[in-house]
Formats: C-alpha cells, sequence, structure tokens
C-alpha cells in the first residue's frame, strides 16, 4: 500500500499545488471584495428582486438586510468558481486510476505488480481524500488573507466557518465517490470526465431551479448540492450533522460500489 | 510439479469464443513457448494467467494458487511484460524502477542497474523520449529485476534489434537454468526453436499442439536434395516419404514426411549423384498448424 500511496502522491501533488493556488487566490480575493461591496451596497441590490432570487437560489435561503455578513461569508464557499475548482481537482485525481491507466495502457504493468484492486482503489481514494483537506486549507488561508484587509467585523464566525468547511469536505467526498465509481465503470478517461461533468451540472441545475420550480423541488433531494447551504448554517450557527452525515455515506457507498466494480471487472487491452 | 496448470480454461468476449476449453501444464523450470497467429489467443491466455480478464469456465491456476482470486501474491513471485507496452511517460528508467520497487517493497536499485548495463539501457532518459527498443528494454528490465520464480512474457522480443534479441535469449536460457520458468507468446518460430524446451500452439482460441520441441522436431519435415548422376533420369513418381517441391533436370529438391531410414533404403536403390538432409524444418510444421485448412 505505501508504494501505491507514494506512486499516487507524487503523481497528483502539482495539481493539488496549482488548484490550491488558484482557490488561495480566488478565495482571497472573494474574502476581500464580498463583505466590502456587501456592506456598501447591499442595501440597495437587494431591494432588486432578480437579485434576492439569484442569491436564494445561490444560498438557498432569502437574504435580509441584517445578515449581509452571513451572505458574504456564505458567497465565499458557495460560489460556482470554488466549487468547480474543487470538483475540477476531482474529475483530475479520481479519473487517474482506473480509468486513466486503462485509457493510456499501463494498467497492464501496474497490475502486474503485486496488487490487488482494492489496495489500488482504496490508495486512490485516501491520497483524493488528503488533496481535498489541503485545497480546502489553502482556500481558508486565502479567505482569511482576503478578510484581514476588511477588518473584524466583517470576518465570518470561525465556528460557523469550521461548520461550513466540513460541510464542503463532506460535499467533496460525495463527488469524490460518484467519480471514483464512473472512474471504475469506463474504459475512456475524456467518457468519464464527461459523465462526471454532467452529474454534477445536473445537480447544479436541480439546487438552482428548486426554489422557482416545484417539480424541480420535489426531486431536489436527489441533488448532492442541497445538503450544502453555507448560509443556512452560518445564519443559525450550528452544526448541518444530517447533512455532513448523508454526503459522507453517500460518497463512501458510491466509492465502495466502485470498489466492487474495479475488483470485479475484466481489463481487456485498449 | 506444473508452475501453471490451465484446466479446460475457456474464455469468451460475447458471442465469441476467444480461447476454448484450454488446458495447459508449463514444468518448473522450463521454457515454454506459446505460439499462434494474430488473434490465436494467445494474449487473452496471459491476460487471464495474470489476473487481468477473468476465466468464462474452468480453472487457472500459478504456483497452485487460483490466478483470480490470490492474484497479488502469485504476482509477488511472477515478472510480467505485456505485449502491448504502454510505461509512465513522465518517468524515467531510474524513476520507473523505484517506483515498481516501491510497489513490490523490495529495493531494486542494484539489480536494475545491472540489467540496464546488461541490456545497454540509459535508465536516466525520460520514457517520453526513449524508442520503442528502449521502452521494451525498461519493460524487461522491470519483470525481471526483481529475480521471480515465473517470468511471463508477451512477445518480448518485438521492437528489439537482433543484438539485444540474442541477448534476451541467452539470458532467457540462464534464467530456466537456475530453475525459473519462462512463459513466453511468440509469432518468432526461429525464436521458439532457439530458445524453448517446450512449444504449444494456440489457433482460433483452440489449442492444437503442446509438447516438447524434440518431440515435434521428430515429427517436423526434412529438407532433402537428391542429385542423380549425368545421364540418369530420376523416376517419374516420388516415394510415398518424400514431398517433392521441385524437379530441376537431375536434382529434386523434397521434405521428407517419414524416416531417414526408409529414405537411405530407397536412395541405395537410386544411382545417386549426391544425397543431402538438412535439419528438421519447424517452419513447415508451424505452418500446418497455423494453417486453417489444415488438420494437424
Amino acid at each position: 500500500m505505501r508504494g501505491l500511496l507514494v506512486k499516487s502522491i507524487r503523481e497528483t501533488w502539482l495539481a493539488t499545488l496549482l488548484f490550491g493556488a488558484a482557490l488561495f487566490l480566488f478565495e482571497s480575493i472573494i474574502g476581500y471584495v464580498m463583505p466590502t461591496f456587501l456592506n456598501e451596497e447591499a442595501a440597495r441590490w437587494l431591494e432588486v428582486e432578480f437579485v434576492q432570487m439569484m442569491l436564494k437560489a445561490i444560498l438557498g435561503s432569502e437574504v435580509a438586510g441584517g445578515l449581509v455578513t452571513d451572505a458574504a461569508g456564505a458567497i465565499a464557499w458557495v460560489h460556482p468558481m470554488v466549487l468547480y475548482l474543487l470538483f475540477a481537482h476531482l474529475m483530475v485525481i479520481c479519473t487517474r486510476v482506473p480509468v486513466g491507466e486503462i485509457d493510456r495502457g499501463t494498467i497492464d504493468i501496474l497490475l502486474g505488480l503485486p496488487v490487488s484492486r482494492v489496495a489500488l482503489h482504496v490508495s486512490e481514494l485516501l491520497v483524493c481524500l488528503a488533496s481535498g483537506i489541503v485545497l480546502l486549507a489553502m482556500g481558508c488561508a486565502g479567505n482569511m488573507v482576503g478578510q484581514l484587509f476588511v477588518g473584524p467585523a466583517a470576518g465570518t464566525d470561525p465556528g460557523g466557518l469550521a461548520a461550513v468547511l466540513v460541510n464542503l469536505y463532506a460535499l467533496y467526498i460525495a463527488v469524490a465517490g460518484v467519480a471514483m465509481l464512473i472512474s471504475a465503470l469506463t474504459t475512456r478517461r475524456l467518457y468519464a470526465v464527461l459523465l462526471i461533468f454532467i452529474v454534477v451540472e445536473a445537480w447544479f441545475l436541480l439546487s438552482y431551479l428548486a426554489p422557482f420550480w416545484k417539480p424541480a423541488e420535489m426531486v431536489a433531494f436527489l441533488s448532492a448540492m442541497r445538503y450544502y447551504q453555507p448560509f443556512v448554517i452560518l445564519r443559525s450557527e450550528g452544526w448541518p450533522i444530517g447533512d455532513i452525515a448523508v454526503l459522507t455515506v453517500f460518497g463512501a457507498v458510491m466509492s465502495g460500489i466502485g470498489a466492487v466494480v474495479f475488483a470485479r471487472r475484466d481489463l481487456s487491452a485498449v | 510439479m506444473s508452475i501453471i496448470t490451465l484446466d479446460n480454461m475457456t474464455r469468451c468476449y460475447g458471442s465469441n469464443v476467444a480461447v476454448n476449453s484450454l488446458s495447459l501444464d508449463v514444468p518448473e523450470g522450463s521454457l515454454f513457448g506459446f505460439l499462434g497467429p494474430n488473434g490465436g489467443g494467445k494474449t487473452t491466455t496471459i491476460r487471464v494467467l495474470l489476473g487481468l480478464l477473468r476465466a468464462t469456465s474452468g480453472a487457472a491456476s500459478i504456483f497452485g494458487l487460483n490466478v483470480w482470486k490470490h492474484s497479488p501474491r502469485i504476482k509477488a513471485d511472477v515478472g510480467y511484460l505485456p505485449g502491448d507496452l504502454r510505461l509512465y511517460p513522465w518517468l524515467t528508467g531510474h524513476q520507473a524502477i523505484r517506483m515498481v520497487a516501491g510497489i513490490r517493497g523490495m529495493t531494486l536499485e542494484k539489480p536494475g542497474r545491472s540489467l540496464a548495463e546488461r541490456y545497454a539501457l540509459d535508465l536516466s532518459i525520460p520514457v517520453r523520449r526513449m524508442s520503442r527498443g528502449m521502452r521494451q528494454k525498461l519493460g524487461i528490465i522491470l519483470a525481471l529485476a526483481h529475480d521471480p520464480k515465473l517470468v511471463i512474457l508477451d512477445e518480448p522480443t518485438s521492437g528489439l534489434d537482433p543484438l539485444m534479441q540474442a541477448a534476451l535469449i541467452t539470458h532467457l536460457r540462464s534464467l530456466a537454468m537456475e530453475g525459473r520458468t519462462v512463459f513466453f507468446s511468440s509469432h518468432s518460430l526461429s525464436e521458439v526453436e532457439q530458445l524453448c524446451h517446450h512449444v504449444a500452439i494456440l489457433r482460433r482460441g483452440t489449442l492444437v499442439a503442446c509438447e516438447a520441441l524434440s518431440d515435434l522436431r521428430t515429427r517436423a519435415a526434412r529438407e532433402v536434395m537428391l542429385t542423380w548422376k549425368p545421364g540418369v533420369s530420376p523416376p517419374a513418381d516420388a516415394p510415398p516419404f518424400l514431398r517433392v517441391h521441385t524437379r530441376e533436370d537431375r536434382t529434386w529438391r523434397c521434405s521428407m514426411m517419414g524416416s531417414a531410414v526408409e529414405l537411405v533404403r530407397w536412395a541405395g536403390a537410386q544411382d545417386l549423384e549426391d544425397l543431402s538432409i538438412g535439419e528438421p524444418d519447424l517452419e513447415v510444421l508451424f505452418r500446418r498448424y497455423y494453417d486453417e485448412g489444415e488438420t494437424p
């Protein structure tokens, strides 16, 4: 297992570092810009119905005048750019093995070594989970750096921020589980990436449509995004244990199915 | 003792039967050649042995262990070179050896360097800049560096120049002399003739021959050249144990289908100027096995 972990870390550290740096940069910008902007312009913008609707779609709840700081903190962690960076990182990391190896043809060399497919899957999952922690830590650091320039009054409550980050990590696990399952099922990396993208987009769409469209609201529980609502967390100052559990269990089940599929599948020469 | 045992192993891809009821025993310490035309089922059989594919029916075992259930345990003592070798393009030879060593939990730097010297490969070059032959050499080094008990090589000489082919053949011979078992697939008849103790031939997924090369030699046709004395006409019909390929004036070139004793007895009654008998021609025999139209 150690050798597999070393191989996996060697192949992924640069991607993790680059995505982490991008997240750091974006979070530091948004950590500074959002509180400043909302403090100065919130009252005017919140009167516009369309803006209210968009904020409700993004944050999952209506933003009232007194909750601007929470809204600013939440937007920093629910902004599509943040989520796309995290999910793009997952697409890169989770589609390396097995589908990337199958597509490249190197799976023959790798599985010609004394490794079990389950051990290979587990080592990839561990590296993916560890990378997620690194990414979120870099994002969090960026956010804190941005907020340093705004002043402590506009800063996000540390307890709430911790709850948001844990919830976001649970979302990361859920998407990682799906990505690893798709990776175990496919033989072309491009198709795997496209499939993951489609799943994530469908979740986004369902989540954004739910507040405005009844049929979407009825099936919104199928979207993993439904279980990640930073604004609600920051507003209520509570830990979303249920949402975290749903996302984590979902990710674990998907990844487990992926391990079984990979362990049982035939690996024909591509 | 058999190192590899296949018992009525069948592997299908949908309705297409790639390997059909293959039974095979590979003895320990043997150099076992696995021959057959393209699409014959050689690579599929090797992939089943490596646990990359599951047999549709029948059983396959290495060291007495089921190849699907105990694949990681088996592969600790197996060196494998895939037919269509793909390596990680970003790694150098050194890094590839370190990666394999890390996964095997062994130190392979020294044997890796020694093999690289043997095969004249610069390990500092990244795989993406290596020629096909260089990559093949690196694949061979990765397969042999841990000194495995069983070496499974899928067309190992492809991409190698004749010098390196000879080096590999010498190396494989020395491994067999140390008691290692070498199982390799090939199209090359000369390679098999030079190297093998045992041969199995697959045609369209079906085993058409499996025996010691020495036994095959006794059944292989020998090339015979007969020249009659000047002024003597050769007979109109050849005897049944001679298949005549060319008749040029006083000279026949033929394949001998029977024993040399029969030929000598018949030749004694002829007014011959010269008679020569060549080595057993395995190529003719293999061609008969490969040929769809003929039953061996």
